[in-house]
C-alpha cells in the first residue's frame, strides 16, 4: 500500500521538497538533467509497466507520450488535469496536497520526453488548499534549479505553471480545459484534430491526469516490470481508489490493481452497522452502477470491474447501503449532468434536461407507465452521438439503474413515492 | 492533395483525402442534414445533425467533421446513420416552438425542411417548453432566441467574418442562450448576414417582419450598385414590389455575404419622398403633366436656350454616379451628338485640374493572397465593406497592412502601423517613401525627390512595399478631398512601379467606373463640373443629381444652378428641395431594381441585371427616357429596342485610354484641411431613404470631428455645428485636420 503516488504520505511535511528528496525525489530527473536518459528509454520503461491514464479512460501512457510530434519545430506542451471533478474521486487532490513534486517532476519527465519545454498545471477552482500547496512546491523547485530554462547547464528547459479553474465539471474534459487554459469559454472540441497534432494555442499538446503524471517518477526510479508486477495483468501497477458513500471510513487508497473489492470495502471500515450493501458505482458518477453481488465477486482493475458490468473510470467507489432509494440518487446524478452540460451539442443539451426532468417528475409523483422506456429511449438517443464523453456519462447510469433497479422505478411511479424511503 | 477513392451509399467517388465528408457529399449531390455546418465558417460540429454511419467506427461520426481517408465506406441513410439523425432531430425539436405557420422563417427555415424528412409526427416529449427571452439587437435584426437551436453560425460569422464579435454563446447546458454581448445592440456593417446563416427564425430580417411568406415572392437576380464590387444579390419582389434582398453567391465578387446597405438599402423605394410625375415649371409654378408634355417641354427649352442659337457649347451634362452603364453612355451620346463635350460624373472631387488618375490592376480575389496593403486615405470597411472583406481575410492569413489616414478609424484586423497625418502631409509622405524605395534600389533621384525629408516611419512603410512577397497600395475616397490628389494617384504609381505592387483606385464609388468606361467625362475642349459651374452655362442635363449631398463645392454649384437664365432639365428618382428650385422640368426616373442595365466593378467587370420590378406610378427607366429625349431631338443612332442593345455599342466600342500628366507637385497649402465624407449609408438617394439603414449608428453618423488645438482654432466647442455638422472634438484625428462624415440629416452639406 501507498507504494507510488502516497510514498511520503506517512512522513512529516510529505509535501516538501525535502521530505520528497528524501524518498528518492527527483533522481530521475536529475539523472535526465545529466543525459543519462533518452526519450525512447522512458517510453520503453512506460509501457511495460502498463500504466493506464488515471483520468478516467485507461489510455496506456506511454503510447500517448509517443504519439507526440516531438521534433516538431514549434513550441509544445504538456498539460496536467487537476480537474478532478467527477462525483466520486477525490484522489487528485490528495496528491496535490501531500505528493505535490511527483506531479512536478512527473510533468517535468513528460516535458523531455515530448520536448516540451511549457507546462500547466490546471487545477479545480474548489481546490484552494491543493493550488497553494502546488505553487509551494513550485517555488521549491524552482529555487532549487530543478525548474527553469537550461538547467544544470543542460540544453533542457521547462517552465511550469499552476492554473486555477473556475468550478466547472466540463473543464475537466481534456479539450474544454485547454479552451478555457486559453482564456475561452470550457467547452470541448471535436476530435480530430487530436491535442497531440493542435492542442494548447493550437500547438501539439500532451494531456494526463495528476495521478497518471504522479505515478512516473517512481515508475522510471525502481523499473516498469517493477511497477507491472504490482499490480495484473492489462492493468500494470497500483492505484488510487477513492471509497466514498455509505462505509465507516471514507478515503483515498493507494492499493495494487486487481485487489478484490470486499477486501477494498474492508480497508474503508466497511458498511455502517446493521446495514448491507445494496450498490455500487466503482468508478465514478459517469461508470455503470453494479448490484451488491455483481460487486462482491469483483476485482478492482480495468477488466475486472468491466467483466463485473462497469468501468474503472477514474477509480471512484461510490458505496450505496440499503437506506438509498435508487431513484432518488439516480436523479440527482441526472440533475449533477443537467447542470454541468455545457450546452452546445444538441443531444446533451437537450437530452440531459429530458432526463432530469422525466425524473424529477417521477419523484414528484407525476410519473407515467411509459416513462422508464421514455428514460431507456432518451439515453439511447445520447449515447454516442455527441461531440464529448459527458453526453454518454449523462446516459449511462440511467440505463444501468433503470437495468439492476427497474422495480424501484415501477414502484416510484405507481404509488407516487419511494419504496425504499415510504 | 492525394486523390483518393471513397465510397458512400455503395456508390464509388473520387475525393481529395483530408476533404471533410460534408463536401464530397455536397458535391456529390448526396443530401445530409445540416444546421451548424456553413461552407465559409469554421466547422463547430455542434448540431449533430450531420451523423452518418462510417464502416469501422464504433460511434456515427457526423460528415461535417470527419476528414475522409482512402477506401472509407459511408452509409448516410441505413438504420445507424437515420437512427442518429432522428434522434438528433426529436432533441432540436423539444424545445423549438412548433408554431411555424406564425414564424418569420416558415416556409424557408432549414429545420422546418430537415423537420419533414426526419422527424416523427408525435413528440413523446411532455415537459415545458424552454422561453427566451428576447434582447432588442437594433434596427435591421429582428430576434426571436427561444426558436435559437444554438447552431452558433451568427457567432462565428462575427468573430470570423465581420471580424467584431457581437453575438456570443453565455450559460451552460439547456441555459446556453445566444445573446449580443453589448447593450448597444449590433453595430457589423455586414450584419445582414446573421440573417441569411441563421437555419431557424431566430434572427430575421426586421424590415421585412411579418410581411410575407418566403413562396409568396419572386426571386430575381440583381446586382447591388453602391459600392465597387457591384455585389450580386436576389431581390425577392411580391406584387412589383421589393420585399427584401438576400445575398447570390459568387466567390470573384461578395462570395456568399453582402453588407448592409446593400441589403437594407431597397427600403427607399417605397418612401413617400419619390418623384413620381413629370412637372414642368411655369411662371415659376410646379405643374404636373403627362411624359409627353414634359418631354416636348425640355426639348423646346434646350432649343430656346442653346441649340436654336448653335451654342451647344453652352450646354452641360452631369450624373450622379449610380446610373448604370446605359444611362451613362445614352446622356454622353446625346450631348456629343449635340455637340457638346460638357460633361461629367466626378462631381465630389475637389480639385479637377489634375485628377486622380490610377489604375485597379488586382483582382478581388486576389486581394486575399496580398502580404502586404497600403492603405491611403480610406475608412475600407465602411466605405466598401466586401473589399474590405478580402483585405481582412488576407490580414488573417498574416498580411501586415499599414494605414495613412486623417483620423483613426475602426479596422476589423490589426493595423501594422497607423499615420495619422494631415491631408496636406500625405503627399510630401508619399515622395519620402518614393525616395526610400529609389535609393534602396539605388536608382537616380529625380530633382523633386532631393530635398524630401524622411525618417524612421517613411522607411518602414518603404520596406514593407520592397519586402518579397505580393502588396498592394489602396488610395482611398478621402483623397479627392486633397489639394495634391494627382500627385497622390502619380506618386502611387510610381512607388507600385518600382514595387511591383498592385494598386486599387478606390476613391470613386458606386456606378463610377462605369461612367469611366462609358465616357461620361469631358473630352476635348470640353469643361470639368467645377468648371462649368464656374463657367455659368445655359442649359444643363442632370441625370439623379442631389446637389446638397454630391457636390463637393455643394455651395457653390446650388448657387450656380439657381442663377437665373439656365434651363435644367433634371431626371430624378427622388425629390428634392434643391432640384426643385433650380429645375425647369422634372422627369421621375426608376431606381435601383427598377430598371435594367448594368454596373462596372473595380475589376472592370461589367455585370448586367433586368429590371426586378416594374417602375412605380408614372416614373420610366432613364435609359427610355434618354433615348426618347434623343429621338426628339432628331439625333441619330438612338434606334435602341433594350437596354442590352445599349450595352453592346458600349462594349463594342474602342476606349482610348486617356493620357495623364504624370506630375508630381510636392507644394502643399498650410492650413486646416478638411475631408467631407458623406457617411457610409447616405452615398445615394436609396441608402438616405432606407429608413432602417438610417436608424443604425452607421447611419447615424453625422459629425465633424477635429483635435482640441484645431477646435481652438476654429473657435469651435464640442456640439457647434460645423460646415452644418456637429462639431466633436477627439485627439483621434490629425492636428489641423477637419473629418466630417455628413448623413441625410444635414443641414448646410459641403465646402464652399
Ligand atoms: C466530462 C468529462 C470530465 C472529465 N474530467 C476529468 C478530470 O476531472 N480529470 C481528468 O484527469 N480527466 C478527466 N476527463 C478525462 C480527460 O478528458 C482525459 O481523458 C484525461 O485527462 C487524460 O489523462 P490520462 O490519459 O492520464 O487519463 C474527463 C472527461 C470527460 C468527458
Ligand atoms: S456532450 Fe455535452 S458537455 Fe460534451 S460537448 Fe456536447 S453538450 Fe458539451
Ligand atoms: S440565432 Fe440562429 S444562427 Fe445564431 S445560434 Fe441561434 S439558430 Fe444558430
Ligand atoms: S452539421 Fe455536422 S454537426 Fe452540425
Amino acid at each position: 500500500m501507498n507504494e507510488v503516488c502516497f510514498k511520503t504520505l506517512d512522513q512529516k511535511k510529505s509535501w516538501s521538497l525535502k521530505t520528497y528528496e528524501a524518498n528518492g525525489g527527483y533522481s530521475v530527473w536529475r539523472k535526465i538533467l545529466k543525459g543519462e536518459l533518452t526519450p525512447d528509454q522512458i517510453i520503453d520503461e512506460l509501457k511495460t509497466s502498463g500504466l493506464r491514464g488515471r483520468g478516467g479512460a485507461g489510455f496506456p501512457t506511454g503510447l500517448k507520450w509517443s504519439f507526440m510530434p516531438r521534433n516538431a519545430d514549434v513550441q509544445k506542451y504538456v498539460v496536467c488535469n487537476s480537474d478532478e471533478g467527477e462525483p466520486g474521486t477525490c484522489k487528485d487532490r490528495d496528491i496535490l496536497r501531500y505528493n505535490p513534486h511527483s506531479v512536478i517532476e512527473g510533468m517535468a519527465i513528460g516535458s523531455f520526453v515530448m520536448n516540451a519545454t511549457k507546462g500547466y498545471n490546471y487545477i479545480r477552482g474548489e481546490f484552494m488548499e491543493p493550488f497553494y500547496r502546488f505553487e509551494g512546491a513550485l517555488k521549491e523547485a524552482y529555487d532549487a534549479g530543478l525548474l527553469g530554462e537550461n538547467l544544470d547547464g543542460s540544453s533542457v528547459s521547462f517552465d511550469l505553471y499552476a492554473h486555477l479553474g473556475a468550478g466547472a465539471y466540463i473543464c475537466g474534459e481534456e479539450t474544454a480545459l485547454l479552451e478555457s487554459l486559453e482564456g475561452k469559454k470550457g467547452q470541448p472540441r471535436f476530435k480530430p484534430p487530436f491535442p497531440a497534432n493542435i492542442g494548447l494555442f493550437g500547438m501539439p499538446t500532451t494531456i494526463n491526469n495528476t495521478e497518471s503524471f504522479a505515478s512516473v517518477p517512481e515508475i522510471l526510479a525502481q523499473g516498469g516490470q517493477w511497477f507491472a508486477d504490482i499490480g495484473v495483468e492489462n492493468s500494470g501497477g497500483c492505484k488510487l481508489f477513492s471509497v466514498t458513500g455509505h462505509v465507516n471510513e471514507p478515503a483515498n487508497f493507494e492499493v495494487p490493481m486487481g485487489i478484490p473489492f470486499k477486501d477494498l470495502l474492508e480497508m474503508a471500515g466497511g458498511i455502517r452497522e446493521g446495514r448491507t450493501l445494496k450498490a455500487v458505482i466503482p468508478g465514478g458518477s459517469s461508470t455503470p452502477v453494479l448490484t451488491a453481488d455483481a460487486a462482491m465477486a469483483m476485482t478492482m482493475d480495468y477488466d475486472g470491474i468491466e467483466k463485473a458490468g462497469s468501468m474503472l473510470g477514474a477509480g471512484s467507489v461510490i458505496i450505496m447501503d440499503d437506506t438509498t432509494c435508487m431513484v432518488e440518487a439516480l436523479t440527482r446524478l441526472a440533475h449533477f449532468y443537467y447542470d454541468e452540460s455545457c450546452g452546445q451539442c444538441t443531444p446533451c443539451r437537450e437530452g440531459t434536461g429530458w432526463l432530469y426532468r422525466v425524473l424529477k417528475r417521477i419523484m414528484d409523483g407525476n410519473g407515467k407507465a411509459d416513462d422508464i422506456d421514455l428514460l431507456l429511449g432518451v439515453q439511447d438517443k445520447i449515447i454516442g452521438n455527441t461531440i464529448c464523453a459527458l453526453g454518454d456519462a449523462a446516459a449511462m447510469p440511467v440505463e444501468s439503474f433503470l437495468r439492476n433497479f427497474r422495480q424501484e422505478f415501477e414502484y416510484y411511479i405507481e404509488h407516487g413515492k419511494s419504496m425504499v424511503k415510504g | 492533395m492525394a486523390k483518393i477513392e471513397i465510397e458512400i451509399d455503395g456508390k464509388l467517388v473520387n475525393a481529395r483525402a483530408g476533404e471533410m465528408l460534408i463536401a464530397v457529399t455536397d458535391r456529390e449531390s448526396i443530401s445530409v442534414p445540416r444546421f451548424c455546418y456553413h461552407k465559409k465558417l469554421s466547422i463547430s460540429a455542434n448540431c449533430r445533425m450531420c451523423l452518418v454511419d462510417v464502416e469501422g467506427a464504433p460511434k456515427p461520426q457526423p460528415a461535417c467533421s470527419t476528414p475522409i481517408a482512402d477506401g472509407m465506406k459511408i452509409h448516410t441513410q441505413n438504420e445507424k446513420a437515420k437512427a442518429s439523425q432522428k434522434a438528433v432531430m426529436e432533441f432540436l425539436l423539444i424545445n423549438h416552438p412548433l408554431d411555424c405557420p406564425i414564424c418569420d422563417q416558415g416556409g424557408e427555415c432549414e429545420l422546418q425542411d430537415v423537420a419533414m424528412d426526419y422527424g416523427s409526427d408525435v413528440s413523446r416529449f411532455t415537459e415545458g417548453k424552454r422561453i427566451v427571452a428576447d434582447s432588442d439587437i437594433g434596427a435591421l435584426i429582428q430576434t426571436d432566441m427561444t426558436r435559437c437551436i444554438h447552431c452558433t453560425r451568427c457567432v462565428r460569422f462575427g468573430a470570423e467574418i465581420a471580424g467584431i464579435m457581437e453575438m456570443g454563446g453565455t450559460g451552460r447546458g439547456e441555459d446556453m442562450k445566444i445573446e449580443p454581448f453589448l447593450t448597444e445592440g449590433i453595430q457589423s456593417e455586414l450584419s445582414g448576414n446573421m440573417i441569411d446563416v441563421c437555419p431557424v427564425g431566430a434572427l430575421t430580417s426586421k424590415p421585412f417582419r411579418y410581411e410575407l411568406r418566403s413562396w409568396q415572392m419572386n426571386s430575381m437576380s440583381n446586382i447591388a450598385r453602391h459600392d465597387l464590387v457591384g455585389s450580386n444579390i436576389y431581390t425577392q419582389t411580391y406584387k412589383g414590389k421589393v420585399k427584401r434582398i438576400v445575398a447570390r453567391d459568387n466567390d470573384d465578387t461578395n462570395e456568399t455575404w453582402i453588407s448592409d446597405r446593400d441589403r437594407f438599402s431597397y427600403e427607399g423605394l417605397a418612401h413617400e419622398n419619390r418623384l413620381l410625375a413629370p412637372q414642368i415649371k411655369v411662371e415659376g409654378e410646379w405643374k404636373e403633366v403627362e411624359w409627353n408634355v414634359a418631354l416636348d417641354f425640355a426639348t423646346r427649352g434646350l432649343g430656346n436656350s442653346v441649340l436654336n442659337n448653335h451654342q451647344s457649347d453652352q450646354l452641360g451634362a452631369l450624373a450622379s454616379n449610380t446610373a448604370t452603364l446605359e444611362e451613362f453612355h445614352l446622356l454622353q451620346k446625346i450631348l456629343r451628338e449635340l455637340g457638346s463635350e460638357n460633361i461629367d460624373h466626378r462631381l465630389n472631387v475637389k480639385n479637377l485640374n489634375s485628377p486622380i488618375a490610377l489604375d485597379s490592376n488586382v483582382k478581388l480575389v486576389n486581394l486575399e493572397n496580398m502580404d502586404h496593403a497600403l492603405i491611403i486615405g480610406s475608412y475600407t470597411r465602411l466605405e466598401q465593406p466586401m473589399v474590405n472583406h478580402r483585405l481582412r481575410k488576407a490580414s488573417l492569413k498574416g498580411a501586415t497592412v499599414d494605414v495613412i489616414n486623417a483620423m483613426e478609424f475602426d479596422f476589423n484586423y490589426s493595423i501594422n502601423s497607423e499615420n495619422i497625418i494631415a491631408p496636406n502631409k500625405v503627399v510630401a509622405t508619399l515622395a519620402g517613401v518614393l525616395k526610400v524605395v529609389l535609393e534602396s534600389k539605388q536608382q537616380e533621384l529625380p530633382d523633386y525627390l532631393t530635398s524630401v525629408k524622411t525618417d524612421d516611419v517613411i522607411t518602414e512603410l518603404a520596406e514593407k512595399l520592397l519586402a518579397e512577397g505580393q502588396s498592394v497600395i489602396v488610395l482611398g475616397e478621402h483623397v479627392i478631398n486633397n489639394d495634391s490628389a494627382a500627385s497622390i494617384a502619380n506618386l502611387i504609381t510610381n512607388i507600385a512601379k518600382q514595387t511591383k505592387s498592385s494598386t486599387l483606385n478606390l476613391s470613386a464609388s458606386g456606378n463610377s467606373m462605369a461612367a469611366n468606361l462609358s465616357g461620361f467625362v469631358p473630352g476635348k475642349g470640353g469643361l470639368d463640373v467645377n468648371a462649368m459651374l464656374e463657367s455659368e452655362l445655359k442649359a444643363y442635363i442632370l441625370l439623379d443629381v442631389y446637389p446638397h449631398y454630391d457636390f463637393h463645392h455643394s455651395i457653390k454649384a446650388i448657387d450656380a444652378l439657381n442663377k437665373d437664365g439656365a434651363f435644367i432639365i433634371s431626371l430624378n428618382s427622388f425629390k428634392d428641395k434643391d432640384v426643385a428650385n433650380y429645375s425647369d422640368v422634372m422627369l421621375p426616373i426608376s431606381c435601383f431594381y427598377e430598371t435594367s442595365g448594368s454596373h462596372v466593378n473595380i475589376e472592370g467587370e461589367i455585370q448586367s441585371f433586368t429590371a426586378s420590378v416594374s417602375a412605380p406610378s408614372d416614373t420610366k427607366p432613364a435609359w427610355k427616357v434618354l433615348k426618347v429625349l434623343a429621338d426628339l431631338l432628331e439625333l441619330p443612332g438612338f434606334h435602341y429596342a433594350d437596354s442590352a442593345q445599349v450595352t453592346s455599342e458600349i462594349t463594342h466600342q474602342s476606349h482610348k485610354s486617356h493620357v495623364h500628366d504624370e506630375n508630381i507637385d510636392l507644394t502643399t497649402k498650410q492650413g486646416i484641411q478638411i475631408i467631407w465624407q458623406k457617411s457610409p449609408y447616405a452615398v445615394d438617394a436609396l441608402s438616405r431613404h432606407a429608413i432602417s439603414l438610417q436608424a443604425t449608428k452607421i447611419g447615424q453618423m453625422n459629425s465633424a470631428s477635429m483635435n482640441k488645438a484645431t477646435a481652438k482654432k476654429l473657435e469651435m466647442t464640442q456640439g457647434d455645428e460645423y460646415l452644418g455638422v456637429p462639431a466633436i472634438i477627439s485627439e483621434t484625428v490629425a492636428n489641423n485636420c477637419v473629418f466630417v462624415n455628413a448623413n441625410r440629416s444635414t443641414q448646410a452639406g459641403g465646402q464652399s
